[in-house]
């Protein structure tokens, strides 16, 4: 997005292995083993660990944490308070943002949320704000929606995945060639989404403007609508967002026994590409941690 | 058969207007009652026909003329409604066809009979509408719609749609629409009453009485419809309106969509429909 020079991220890792660690340095990312030198050369550091992991990172960096450092979190289920209260053990006043996001950052149609902790000021909020919304859409809101956010654009794009996986064999049943059915199926939602964000009509209005009268399409939502499609959204969305605080929950008792923690995690990688500058200085870190001995 | 000339006078203005029904049944009874509270037509100036005086007294009451003869009412009437039960009808059309001139202006209510056969079964010249109302005409709130037949015109379409629109939603339409509309509207209604029901009864679970439940229900449904009717909002918009986050609204409306009330309700109409279908090719 050219919000930020590649040489003023650094990303620290325990496996050097991972495919995400290559694709970093190939962008010029300054990459390291030591969580704590990648503390030490920032000003916005991004924990992008696995839920679990977070109470381990922060005991393990917690003293290299100055004022200066805005900590936010992306991971599900963390509150803020939880990050606070840690950190409050080596700083009086952490400043801490919680984040959700979701995949399509990478291809910069992001959906990122975000609100401040006790100390985060106003500019620290929109400092990340300007940030985010170089990958996507970026607004703060209130932290007890972040679960419900987890549902919907969280897993949102598992949804989608899911629902052009099928039209794909839709396609395909009906004489299309895979690769065809998947191109198009993808496009008519990307271009669907686009109408809608760009519209002031409501979906169900631009659905309607697609239904000719007796018209294929209003036959094929009939089907929709008899299979309760509608529905099984609801349900997925619902779903997501209790699990999302279940897991919250149990990360509270912390609950996660270390065994859980050594297995091998997908690692929520945040990339961003170099060339136009931002406002106010920031070298940004991302963390990514496999295993943790205790 | 008897020559007609110009009598009775050919007037488009309502207080000149002689109306007779052919048939006084419940569609009829209902469209009649919008007529008059909307003050359109005089009952004196009303006449009905019926076999027997069972349907007739009530329009007796309400001040229209009454016989039991159907040449009466076509030699005394400029506007004519046929209102007969679908398998009388052909009867009747034959019985009345000597006395039907250019002047009159013929409109069917009967369900399922295409203007072609009303045609076919009337003198050529005939100005031939067909209309399908449904029962709220009688409250003056009904939907309806008409389709010209070949001789029908401008005139004969903006009349019947003046009158009526006293009695509710009249609009002109594609004689292929009809039968969608009684999927929709004509049997629609039902849909609503029954639906009203269920409203009442889930309450009534909760602890409400029943009365009381079963008048919130239809005040409920009327004001919905009136905001659907009135700020001519899109109703995905209203609803979304009614939903506050996390509230009782959306909570409902899951379970809704967890009952595929949408398909089930297109499932209805579609059926309606196809029904109305293959009754008018009987």
């Amino acid at each position: 997005a050219g919000v930020l020079a590649a040489h003023k991220i650094t990303a620290s890792s325990p496996d050097t292995d991972l495919p995400t660690v290559s694709g970093l340095r190939k962008m010029g990312v300054n990459f390291t083993v030591s969580n704590k030198d990648t503390v030490k050369c920032s000003d916005v550091l991004f924990l992008a660990v696995k839920p679990p992991i977070i109470p381990f990172i922060l005991e393990e960096v917690g003293p290299d944490i100055e004022a200066r450092h805005i900590v936010v979190s992306c991971a599900a289920g963390v509150t803020i308070s939880s990050i606070e209260k840690k950190l409050s053990t080596f700083c009086p006043t952490p400043k801490v943002i919680r984040c959700m996001t979701n995949t399509p950052v990478i291809v910069r149609e992001g959906a990122t949320v975000y609100a401040t902790g006790t100390h985060a000021d106003v500019e620290d909020g929109k400092l990340l704000e300007q940030l985010m919304a170089s990958v996507g859409f970026c607004t703060e809101v209130e932290e007890d929606l972040i679960d419900a956010v987890t549902g919907l654009s969280g897993s949102g794009p598992a949804y989608a995945f899911t629902a052009l996986d099928a039209l794909a064999d839709g396609g395909v049943k009906m004489g299309l060639p895979r690769r065809l059915a998947v191109r198009l199926g993808a496009q008519a939602l990307l271009g669907a989404a686009k109408m809608l964000l760009e519209s002031e009509q409501h979906p169900g209005q631009l659905k309607d403007n697609v239904c000719s009268p007796g018209g294929a399409t209003i036959h094929a939502l009939h089907f929709l609508e008899s299979g309760g499609f509608r529905s099984l959204l609801i349900n997925a969305v619902e779903a997501s967002c209790i699990r999302t605080r279940e897991l919250q929950h149990l990360a509270d008792q912390e609950k996660i026994s270390p065994a859980a923690i050594k297995k091998t995690l997908l690692d929520k990688v945040k990339l961003e590409s170099p060339s136009l500058s931002v406002a106010s200085a920031s070298k940004v870190s991302l963390f990514t941690n496999k295993s943790k001995k205790n | 058969g008897v020559a007609l000339g110009a009598w009775p006078p050919v007037a488009m203005e309502a207080p000149e207007l002689w109306v007779g029904f052919v048939g006084a049944g419940r569609m009829a009874g209902g469209l009649v009652r919008g007529l008059l509270q909307a003050g359109k037509v005089p009952a004196s100036n009303i006449l009905a026909s019926a076999p027997s005086d069972k349907n007739l007294d009530a329009w007796r009451e309400l001040g229209c003329r009454t016989t039991h003869c159907n040449l009466e009412v076509v030699h005394r009437s400029t506007l004519v409604f046929l209102a007969t039960k679908p398998h009388i009808l052909p009867g009747v059309l034959e019985e009345i066809r000597p006395a039907v001139g250019s002047h009159h202006i013929v409109v069917s209510l009967v369900a399922g009979v295409t203007i072609q056969t009303l045609q076919r079964l009337l003198p050529p010249w005939t100005k031939v509408l067909r209309i399908m109302p449904n029962l709220p005409c009688v409250v003056q709130a009904g939907a309806m719609v008409f389709s010209r037949g070949s001789n029908a015109g401008d005139e004969e379409a903006a009349l019947l749609k003046s009158l009526l629109s006293s009695c509710g939603l009249c609009e002109e339409v594609p004689e292929s629409y009809i039968d969608i509309h009684t999927g929709l509207s004509g049997s629609g209604v039902a849909y609503v009453y029954l639906f009203a029901e269920a409203l009442a009864e889930g309450a009534v679970k909760m602890g409400m009485p029943g009365a009381l439940a079963s008048r919130i229900a239809a005040q409920t449904l009327l004001g919905a419809a009136k905001m659907l009717l009135e700020t001519g909002e899109h109703p995905a918009k209203l609803r979304g309106d009614v939903c506050t986050p996390g509230g009782t609204t959306i909570y409902a409306l899951h379970q809704l969509e967890k009952g595929a009330l949408r398909a089930t309700v297109m499932d209805a109409v579609e059926a309606a429909t196809n029904r109305a279908c293959d009754m008018a090719k009987d």
